[in-house]
């Protein structure tokens, strides 16, 4: 299962398991994002290559408007940015204290 | 001779009449009604069996934290946060709130009264949170005839509305996938919903272990099973199977099971539960269907299993004591046959340590081979008594493992459902010599069910959790790649996981394919600036960062990619 949920600030959290099976979905949601946004992934489980296309297609056509930020990234999600280099091209906010 | 439990808190059951007016509500939600219907419907219900003169449904939409109402008598349709007032409060809170005078609370949004000249006295505020602990919405009762809601209404008033929550979920769902998908086809609908009402995790069950499986035939059957842990420590275990195939089965299968799931929370005597159930489907089903079942009670304290197997058997008890199995024919004709004045008590069996019961669809005992001989019922025995030292999980794959095997290549022509109930004996499970096998077809849809089988595997094998994010990534990225590259056709991709001395072996078989290695590092970019980035490779790239002994074969056709990945203990 895969969920987007809005939060006051106007960020956004991600929830659950972001795979292929899933990829169509959260597309659609990302779709909806007009500006540049604080994504919160402290509840988000798992993460395949299949949503780091969802995140790039995304990054690639909010990036003039300033971007996706990644915040709460943990540590198993942040291995697979790091492997494929994708901690280069998102703003990464370390997970909290 | 069986010891005395100890004393049993005295529970209140919830009146007959009560009991009747929320299952005949729960039938009617079952029906295959649009969106619009299905909301009117709810709020009837809800003040039906209330007794309450109005009733709000808001939906609730995360995305812009919004709730929409639709549905109020004479009023029109109304946006609003989703921060403010009593509403807003329940859903941050996702608790019911009882505001039994409405203009002495100074949450009350006088608005809507306002604007619609409607005088609200008492208001109670529910939270619709569907199988996926999302909030669906919030439905409002307001201005009970006899007075305010009491603490029993409230108690009627959430069962009603868990009831609610997945009956709009589904509604939601199949209009999505009606609406969106093209997936006009009723089957592919139907076996949506089917899957959507399985138990996501097992439950656990202190002493005992519990396990259920679930593999849809090519033309949705209509199975399903149910795990509900009980407030009072029992465990509510169902299987059952409707007759035929498509969306009237697993609608009439759904629709059962909502009801006695409903019944059980609600603490209705099992008795009643079949009984009620029994008279409301046979009133319900056109005349050639009937649903068969196996439900009851697991009361882990007192080590008895309590059930009704109405059409449903054999049901399967083998005693570790001796190593033989018990089989036990159904208790009586299938649900919705006809209708039944009164229902005989419960069967009740009592289990040893190491002791099995086994709740198995006839989709295993009937499964024939190329000349119609059929797996049968000795053969399942003869599994459950040489393996019954293995892990559940994997007792229960065994079983249908070898069902497959018999029928060699026969495809599987109807739902296989498997529930296995295991009072442990102390002992260490056989599981560092075991392995789990799933057969595939060409769909990424097939991922959720790799994600709850290989999730069982390693609950079965009491392996770290920590590995589990690089073994489901690398199998994720693999069986994606074979069935977007591969020809789409009817032979199965297999899925292996084997536990070794530290380590887990995975490997990936597809019979009919292209020489592809996955494992030649490919070269992508990971420097490159975000307008030169392509999503394409980046998969089988981070592979082998976080697996062992990623390797590959190849011959006549078929490809075999293996890994490993060593786990720390």
């Amino acid at each position: 299962m895969f969920e987007i949920e809005a939060a006051a600030d106007g960020s956004r959290m991600l929830v659950g398991r972001l795979d292929a099976a899933q990829a169509a979905k959260a597309q659609a949601a990302m779709d909806e994002l007009l500006s540049a946004t604080r994504l919160d992934l402290s509840r988000l489980e798992y993460v395949s290559s299949a949503g780091l296309g969802v995140l790039l297609k995304t990054q690639k056509r909010l990036m003039a408007a300033g971007g996706l930020t990644l915040v709460n990234v943990n540590g198993h999600i942040l291995d697979v940015f790091r492997y494929s280099g994708f901690d280069q091209i998102f703003k990464i906010e370390a997970a909290g204290p | 001779m069986i010891p005395n439990p100890g004393p049993r808190v005295e529970r209140r059951r919830l009146g007959t009449e009560a009991l009747k007016r929320v299952l005949d509500v729960t039938r009617k939600l079952a029906a295959p009604f649009d969106l619009a219907t299905m909301l009117a419907e709810v709020v009837q219900a809800a003040k039906q069996v209330l007794k309450a003169d109005g009733g709000t449904l808001w939906l609730y939409e995360p995305g812009p934290n919004e709730l929409v109402m639709r549905v109020a008598t004479g009023i029109e349709p109304v946006r609003m946060s989703a921060d403010r007032g009593i509403v807003g409060e329940c859903v941050r809170t996702r608790a019911i709130i009882n505001v039994p005078d409405c203009y002495a609370d100074p949450r009350f949004n006088r608005d809507v009264d306002k604007r619609s000249g409607y005088v609200t006295r008492c208001l109670l505020t529910l939270p619709l949170i569907g199988h996926d602990d999302a909030l669906v919405g919030v439905l409002q009762i307001l201005n009970k005839f006899d007075g305010v809601f009491d603490e029993q209404d409230e108690e009627v008033a959430a069962a009603l509305a868990a009831q609610c929550a997945v009956a709009l979920q589904r509604v939601q769902m199949t209009e999505a996938l009606v609406a969106g998908a093209r997936l006009k086809q009723e089957i592919a609908v139907a076996r949506e919903v089917q899957m959507s009402a399985l138990p996501r995790e097992m439950p656990v069950l202190p002493g005992y272990e519990v396990f259920g499986s679930f593999r849809p035939a090519d033309e949705t059957g209509g199975d399903t099973f149910d795990f509900q842990r009980l407030g009072d420590g029992r465990l509510f275990v169902m299987v059952a199977d409707a007759t035929g195939h498509g969306i009237g089965p697993a609608l009439s299968v759904t629709q059962m099971q909502a009801m006695l799931r409903l019944a059980v929370r609600l603490n209705a005597g099992l008795d009643e539960a079949h009984r009620h159930v029994n008279n409301q489907l046979a009133s319900d089903l056109p005349p050639e269907r009937f649903v068969t079942a196996c439900f009851g009670l697991m009361d882990a304290a007192a080590h008895v299993f309590e059930y009704y197997a109405p059409g449903q058997g054999p049901i399967l008890h083998f005693e570790a004591a001796t190593g033989k199995i018990q089989r036990f024919l159904p208790t009586g004709p299938p649900l919705g046959a006809f209708p039944l004045a009164q229902s005989r008590p419960p069967r009740q069996l009592r289990l040893e340590p190491g002791d099995i019961v086994g709740l198995i669809s006839d989709g295993i005992f009937e499964w024939p081979d190329a000349s119609e001989a059929e797996f049968g019922v000795e053969r399942v025995e003869a599994i459950l008594r040489e393996h019954h030292r293995l892990p559940v999980a994997t007792l229960a794959e065994k079983v249908f493992e070898q069902a497959a095997a018999f029928a060699a290549g026969a495809g599987q022509a109807d739902d296989v459902t498997i529930v296995l109930l295991k009072r442990s004996d102390g002992g260490i499970p056989e599981a560092t010599i075991d392995a789990v096998e799933f057969e595939l077809q060409r769909d990424i849809g097939e991922l959720d069910r790799i994600v709850a089988g290989v999730k069982s595997f390693w609950e079965a094998h009491r392996l770290p959790a920590g590995d589990r994010f690089a073994v489901d990534f690398a199998i994720e990225e693999l069986f994606t790649n074979m069935v977007k590259y591969g020809k789409p056709g009817s032979t199965r991709i297999r899925l292996r996981l084997q536990c070794e001395p530290g380590a887990v072996a995975v490997r990936l078989v597809d019979p009919d394919s292209e020489n592809f290695d996955p494992t030649v590092d490919r070269k992508v970019d990971v420097d490159a600036p975000l307008e030169a980035r392509r999503p394409g490779g980046l998969g089988l790239h981070v592979i082998p960062k976080m697996v062992d002994a990623f390797s590959f074969e190849y011959a006549g056709r078929e490809s075999r990619i293996s890994f490993k990945k060593r786990t720390e203990s």
